[in-house]
């Protein structure tokens, strides 16, 4: 399915996987954003990260999550979708839409030898 | 199908069919009621024939593994209970795993247990990290065929073949004294959750992506499922048998898993005790790493990060760091000094309350239109998941009134 065709946003998108341009896991469609345009609404970005948490878990399970996993938001436009299927796939590398920075950050903790 | 693949899926599935909790509950179930809970373990393994396939198939036409669509399929709320109820109850599984290795290194080179365990530990955690995905999977999972050497001793003990095959047929012992029957109920709702553990699915589903199944790999899967699990649960058969056969005339309660190896050696002598020894502590050991990884896929998937042993550790350094931690957190378990027994009831209780969570979104998910276009459920694979389902509602039901009314199934 293309972002131009009709998406039933919670059924078909929310909590979806991410995947980059180069088929990396790069988050969960955690929430959306919208914006209107015209008098009509319109999704204007994906939402990633626990800050987006905030409104979808009850009050003490995010106060926890924001405990342990802080309030990072990125927001991935809506034009950098190529495809919704089983998985949101990017036309764009995940790091162009600040997606992967942790993942790049626990990286560099861990040895770069030893595997087969 | 690549005949080579096929042989190598169906025999790493039987390597890899036993566990700790399956070895201790056939032999106590055969010592104590002969062959009378032989159908429990049959009926049990269609379960997971039927939803090990759906998980496997929808791997492969998905190319999207389980727990990526639970969250999905269930909503961040629901998702994020089966995540914290299926992370407790896999842990759990894992320690026991983990001690249970111990006991049998502990018997093979008279070594402390926790000095055991700590190696063990450190040899799984080695070779996860040396090894890719198949290699792992394959080394555990044929080192496991050593358990073979149960079904050669029962067949040396020549059981009455005739009472085992009856045992298929689903029944209750007459004469039970109601605290027996709510005992052998006890074990009835035990075997089905060790068969049907949840971190088995998790763990099978990821492998296919592991593997780049596709949906040319779903005669693969249909067949590993059906067939390797089935020879696996007769390697649990014959450990029942063998217990009732030489157990049960005794009065014995095999309640150590260094117990069941009494049954090899019987009959077989030295060289069956030690195969029988390298049997368990293989089987044991893969299933330790299974769930360990079970549960490094589960948070990965949940939160959309990189995972994977098919990439290096670094490339998905998240999951590393959640499998490594995993592993020491299930060996810190085993330090504390519990009893493995206590630890293996536990698992078997958890994982029972935890099935219905799993299982429901994979049959949502196996059904769905719009994921498995035409790999979807058809009519006999629907009608199996919900029967199952429903079965696994009871047993979930029942398991914690069950466990209190019988000590945990001492009577």
């Amino acid at each position: 399915m293309k972002p131009q065709d009709e998406v039933q946003l919670v059924s078909g998108l929310l909590d979806l996987p991410i995947l980059d341009k180069d088929h990396r896991y790069c988050g969960i469609v955690d929430d959306l954003e919208f914006e209107q345009v015209d008098g009509m609404l319109r999704v204007k970005a994906l939402l990633v990260g626990p800050g987006a948490y905030r409104g979808r878990l009850p009050g003490w399970a995010f106060w926890l999550v924001r405990r342990i996993a802080g309030e990072r938001i990125s927001r991935v436009p809506w034009d950098a979708i190529a495809e919704i299927g089983s998985a949101a796939v990017l036309n764009v590398a995940a790091e162009t839409c600040g997606l992967h920075r942790t993942e790049d950050r626990v990286r560099r903790l861990i040895p770069h030898r030893g595997a087969m | 199908m690549n005949p080579l693949e096929l042989t190598l899926g169906i025999l790493t599935a039987v390597g890899g069919f036993v566990d700790i909790s399956e070895l201790v509950f056939a032999a106590q179930a055969g010592s104590s009621y002969g062959y009378a809970l032989i159908w429990v373990f049959a009926f049990a393994t269609i379960g997971i024939m039927v939803m090990g396939e759906m998980s496997g198939r929808i791997a492969a036409v998905a190319k999207q593994p389980v727990f990526n669509l639970i969250r999905h399929r269930l909503g961040l709320k629901l998702g994020l209970v089966t995540l914290v109820a299926s992370l407790i109850s896999n842990l759990i599984t894992c320690a026991a795993e983990v001690g249970g290795a111990a006991i049998v290194l502990h018997l093979l080179t008279g070594a402390p247990i926790m000095l055991m365990a700590v190696v063990m530990t450190a040899v799984v955690i080695a070779s996860i990290w040396v090894l890719p995905f198949k290699w792992i999977e394959r080394t555990y999972g044929l080192l496991g065929l050593f358990m073979i050497v149960f079904a050669v001793a029962l067949v040396k003990i020549n059981p009455p073949w005739g009472e085992i095959a009856k045992g298929l047929v689903p029944q209750v012992p007459a004469g039970l004294s109601t605290q027996e029957l709510l005992r052998f109920a006890y074990f009835g709702v035990a075997i089905v959750s060790a068969v049907m553990f949840p971190y088995e699915v998790y763990f099978y589903s990821s492998g296919g992506i592991e593997e780049d199944w596709g949906p040319k790999d779903l005669p693969l899967n249909r067949v590993t499922c059906i067939v390797g699990f089935a020879l696996g649960s007769l390697l649990a058969i014959s450990i029942l048998s063998s217990s009732a056969q030489l157990f049960a005339p005794l009065n014995m309660d095999p309640q150590l898993p260094g117990s069941a190896v009494l049954e090899v050696e019987l009959p077989m002598g030295r060289l069956g005790l030690l195969l029988a020894l390298l049997g368990i502590l293989f089987a044991v050991a893969g299933a330790a790493i299974e769930t360990c990884l079970a549960n490094a896929y589960s948070v990965a998937q949940f939160f959309g990060w990189e995972w994977g042993r098919h990439k290096k550790p670094w490339e998905a350094p998240r999951f590393t760091l959640v499998w490594i931690a995993l592993f020491l957190l299930a060996l810190a378990i085993v330090l504390t000094g519990i009893d493995v027994m206590k630890l293996v009831e536990f698992a078997v209780l958890f994982s029972v309350l935890v099935l219905p969570l799993t299982y429901l979104p994979l049959l949502l998910l196996a059904s769905d239109r719009h994921f498995m276009q035409e790999h979807r459920n058809g009519v006999l694979a629907n009608g199996l998941g919900w029967f199952y389902f429903v079965v696994i509602i009871v047993a979930a039901a029942a398991a914690i009134p069950l466990f209190l009314l019988t000590s945990g199934g001492q009577g």
